[in-house]
């Protein structure tokens, strides 16, 4: 009952804010979430007009990462003006590596962070409680849960978050523990589900690209048809282009209709860039990402 | 349609030792869009390329792959060929059969479906070329050379005679390098000093060179024609404006007792001080690590004595920027220092010597400095420890280098004679002295160096024994030499009064950090890369820097004065013109499909990626896009490989040039 509490709170203050912000002119546009048909769930929503601003929400159900709605996405917004965007911490760390990558500048954006204690799993059964069943894997890894650097971020209390099992971590300590062979038969299977459908794309909010590799086809760099090369070679340059980029807002996972553990191998490849060269997505902006970075003092032993 | 023309080299024996040429030309002719193809036994040679710009004009040809070497090598010849045939020079490609194939092969069968393999590949690329125009750019007619001992002085002095700006730049407080520090020079005897500071007067004199001691190089950016160096000029803490070079400073100073580094430590030096009296510039240097004012705050004697007011206490580190348009890097060498073992290095050392440990087991250039008659003994040849003069010395070649068990396998080149010099010029100083010499073998190519060395021997009565010397250790006032004479197969012991150790010439600390800064190669000794061991000698791989000296490799006066020369006459050659040719491979951005997430930038070494925007008819910002400057770019594909569109690709390595290489497999 304390979430629903809270987040009612939450959805009071950013409803405020934005009526503000909208009425004074800050910003040209909220992108934010709203009540969508079915009872208890949510879908993203683009306000204009200060009078729209009651139709905000936060809920368990706001699950989606509203960042593709500045990139990919952005024909839905007004093309000049401030853009208000609601975000969970998740959500802000896309944000914060979009601004690294020159996709987004930091004062055309009002940042509204909402505090956040988890968001469902499956939104098939939006009006369900959130608890330690039906709380999203991402979530139970959540450290922190109060976005930092938002423009306005409302006042509320936060019970400490409760020991969950972390689910990733579990799951990547299982596959470390495999045989490379017996890793490699996991992969493919699970690549072979693939239909190519690029939902995990369209909801990333670091795919950005106007024209995907994928679609190129001179040459053909992958294979467009779902067959187990081609599925390889995608989901291999997925993980490689998102590796010490993604911060983990678990989108591809939730979208995937073939339930491919996508952020699984995110999690791993953030967990190797960490390791490897003591970097963490979303964190800072960065004018270079780990990969493009070189000093001196860089760990050399690999090389022979 | 494509009228490819494959030109298949035999490199005399080269490649058709492992490759069936005339089989390579046979299949070549089969392929798709193949329209002549032939073998010949040197196509580089003069009938070769008149072949090739024959069957240019008679087939007409529109592209060309010549198998043969690697690009490195004759890429550049082959295309003058093909333009002077009328064909753009970017329509002809290298197929590498020698060093990717013939020569990494034994199998004549295998090599030749591989070396037909390799040609296909570089059809179906070939095909996919593009007509590219040359890039011009303006060439800054400015040299810079780092480094001011003979080699950086004699290449100075070259390009400033022939009318160019030189940028030269020290890092000691004095320029002249070792050469000031020698005492006489192989193989005629005379005087180092004598031969070598008149031209560092000469260096300070010349109205065409800026000289920089006391300064180290921070940063070097751009490329050839146009380098931007960043030049850091430590604090002198004298004004060097102001200093008349009275020295009243030196003999004021309280602190006095400083080891002289550049009389070996056997010398003293005060804290503000000129290494030696013959310094150019003559300005003294404050050593701030012993000077009594930055330890304690209190003295300032030498601010209170100097006439001028050129004492400054105060002075900071400045940084310059110049831009040059080549490099000639000249930093030099260092001597093994053989009393322990370097961190990190695998070089062994030679704790069995003794080394730092019994003072009277000194290296060649401490036995410079005694037997310099501006040196700390004036001249005199006089043991460290008391002071006396020795009777018997002996000499030991070959420590550290030729020594692949110690760590380094490559031969220092010049001990052998300075040796023979040594033995010379301690007899010339103590008549009734003996000297004895430890060698591997005498090695005196040179212009009347075996000569020299055969005196040593008749003459000078020293005494030479093949064999390596197990220990020395101190016996008494004695050090004691344990070796071996191998031509009689003989334990030998000498009791000496002084050892002198010929030890390894090694490059300069930090050489490699330097290398760093200016993208040159080097190899596992940190001794500079040039671009070609026999046709390319003084030129690095990084066009526009080019070697002088021993940080190539250990070398004599003569080589380096030479090589300096050498690479003089390579600056003038750039700076003969106004403009310069660039290869047009360069990297092309699509706008169409690029986001601007500047990946590219950030990985980009050269600084060639810059921001473009684009702005619809009504004025507005469509999208900001990367741009990549020709002038700039230097086509090394990095911003390829990591573009995650694949918006930016290189001419003549297009990724659909690539899939079809491989689809050709």
């Amino acid at each position: 009952m304390t979430t629903e509490i809270i987040y009612s709170a939450v959805g009071e203050a950013i409803r405020t804010e934005a009526e503000r912000v909208l009425a004074d002119g800050t910003v040209a546009a909220v992108v934010g979430y709203t009540m969508a048909r079915r009872k208890g769930s949510a879908q993203p929503v683009v306000l204009t007009k200060p009078e729209e601003a009651n139709q905000l929400i936060f809920s368990a159900a706001c699950v989606n990462n509203l960042a593709v709605y500045l990139t990919k996405a952005k024909k839905e917004l007004p093309r000049e003006g401030r853009i208000g965007i609601v975000v969970k911490s998740c959500d802000l760390k896309a944000l914060v590596g979009l601004l690294g990558e020159s996709q987004l500048k930091r004062d055309s954006l009002y940042i509204i962070g909402v505090p956040c204690v988890g968001v469902l799993g499956s939104t098939l059964q939006p009006s369900v409680e959130l608890n330690a069943e039906t709380v999203a894997d991402k979530c139970r890894e959540c450290d922190d849960r109060m976005p930092q650097g938002a423009d306005f971020v409302p006042t509320v209390a936060l019970p400490a978050s409760p020991a969950l099992e972390k689910k990733y971590a579990v799951e990547i300590a299982r596959l470390e523990a495999m045989t490379p062979a017996e890793r490699w038969s996991y992969w493919q299977e699970q690549f072979s589900k693939c239909i190519k459908c690029y939902a995990c794309r369209q909801v990333c909010p670091f795919c950005f690209c106007e024209q995907c590799l994928c679609d190129r086809n001179k040459p053909q760099m992958v294979e467009g048809t779902p067959r187990p090369a081609g599925n390889l070679a995608w989901h291999l340059v997925r993980a490689m282009h998102l590796a010490g980029r993604c911060a983990g807002c678990a989108e591809c996972e939730r979208v995937c209709p073939m339930d491919i553990p996508l952020n699984l191998l995110n999690r791993k490849m953030s967990r190797e860039l960490k390791e490897l060269f003591h970097s963490e997505a979303g964190f800072e902006v960065r004018e270079k990402g780990p990969l493009a970075e070189y000093n001196e003092q860089d760990d050399q032993s690999f090389i022979k | 349609m494509s009228r490819v023309g494959v030109f298949v080299c035999h490199c005399g024996e080269n490649i058709a030792r492992t490759v069936d040429v005339e089989r390579v030309a046979r299949a070549a002719e089969q392929l798709p869009g193949v329209a002549f193809a032939t073998d010949y036994k040197y196509m580089c040679s003069d009938p070769g390329q008149g072949l090739l710009k024959r069957a240019i004009a008679e087939q007409r040809l529109s592209h060309v792959v010549v198998a043969a070497c690697s690009p490195r090598m004759h890429e550049r010849t082959f295309r003058k060929a093909v333009e002077q045939a009328g064909l753009n020079p970017f329509l002809c490609e290298m197929a590498n059969i020698r060093e990717h194939c013939s020569w990494v092969h034994e199998d004549r069968e295998e090599a030749t479906t591989k070396a037909i393999e390799i040609v296909g590949m570089l059809v179906e690329r070939v095909k996919k070329n593009r007509v590219l125009p040359t890039i011009t750019v303006p060439v800054t007619k400015k040299a810079l050379v780092i480094g001011g001992g003979i080699a950086g002085i004699q290449a100075a002095l070259d390009i400033a005679d022939a009318g160019h700006q030189v940028v030269l730049v020290e890092r000691e407080p004095s320029i002249g390098g070792h050469m000031a520090q020698l005492s006489e020079t192989f193989p005629t005897l005379d005087c180092s000093q004598c031969i070598m500071t008149p031209k560092m007067v000469d260096v300070a004199n010349h109205p065409n060179i800026t000289l920089h001691t006391y300064s180290e190089i921070e940063q070097v950016d751009g490329y050839i024609g146009n380098f931007q160096v960043t030049i850091r000029k430590k604090a002198r803490s004298v004004d060097e404006q102001k200093c008349t070079g009275c020295g009243v400073c030196l003999t004021k100073c309280p602190q006095n007792k400083i080891p002289n580094s550049f009389d070996c430590n056997l010398g003293t030096r005060s804290a503000i001080y000129v290494p030696f009296p013959q310094a150019v510039p003559n300005i003294p240097v404050i050593d701030r690590e012993h000077c009594t004012r930055f330890k304690t705050g209190k003295c300032g004697v030498c601010q209170k004595v100097c006439g001028p007011g050129a004492v400054d206490f105060e002075q900071q580190d400045r940084l310059l920027v110049e831009p040059v348009g080549a490099i000639v890097v000249a930093t030099g060498f260092n001597l093994y220092s053989i009393d322990e073992k370097p961190k990190g290095s695998e070089i062994k050392g030679y704790g069995e010597f003794g080394h730092g440990r019994i003072p009277d087991v000194i290296d060649g250039m401490t036995f410079e400095r005694l037997a310099s008659a501006s040196g700390p003994t004036g001249g005199k040849i006089l043991r460290p420890s008391d002071g006396k003069e020795p009777r018997q010395v002996v000499f030991i070649q070959c420590v550290g280098s030729r020594a692949r068990e110690k760590g380094i396998s490559y031969c220092s080149k010049v001990c052998c004679m300075y040796t023979a010099k040594h033995t010379m010029l301690f007899k010339h100083k103590v008549h009734d002295g003996q000297a004895y010499v430890f060698f591997m073998d005498a090695r005196t190519p040179g212009k009347s160096y075996d000569e020299f060395w055969r005196r040593s021997i008749e003459e000078e009565e020293a005494v030479y024994i093949r064999g390596m010397v197990s220990r020395l250790y101190q016996k008494g006032d004695k050090v004691v030499v344990m070796g071996s004479d191998i031509a009689v197969g003989v334990q030998v012991e000498i009791e000496a009064d002084l050892v002198v150790l010929a030890t390894a010439i090694m490059p300069r600390q930090g050489a490699d950090s330097l290398a760093q800064k200016l993208g040159i190669s080097y190899d596992k000794y940190h001794f500079y890369s040039e671009a070609h061991a026999k046709l390319k000698p003084v030129e690095c791989a990084t066009a526009g820097i080019y070697l002088a000296g021993a940080c190539q490799g250990p070398k004599d006066i003569p080589d380096t004065v030479s090589q300096a020369s050498a690479a003089a006459a390579k600056v003038m050659t750039l700076f003969a013109k106004e403009q310069l040719e660039r290869e047009p491979v360069v990297a092309r951005v699509s706008e169409k499909n690029c986001v601007g997430c500047f990946s590219c930038r950030k990985v980009c070494p050269y600084g060639a990626v810059e921001e473009k925007e684009i702005w619809d008819r009504n004025g507005k910002l469509i999208k900001t896009v990367a741009y990549v400057n020709p002038g700039v770019c230097a086509g090394c594909g990095t911003c390829q490989a990591t573009c995650p569109s694949k918006s930016v690709e290189l001419d003549g390595y297009t990724d659909e040039q690539i899939v079809a290489m491989i689809e050709a497999l």
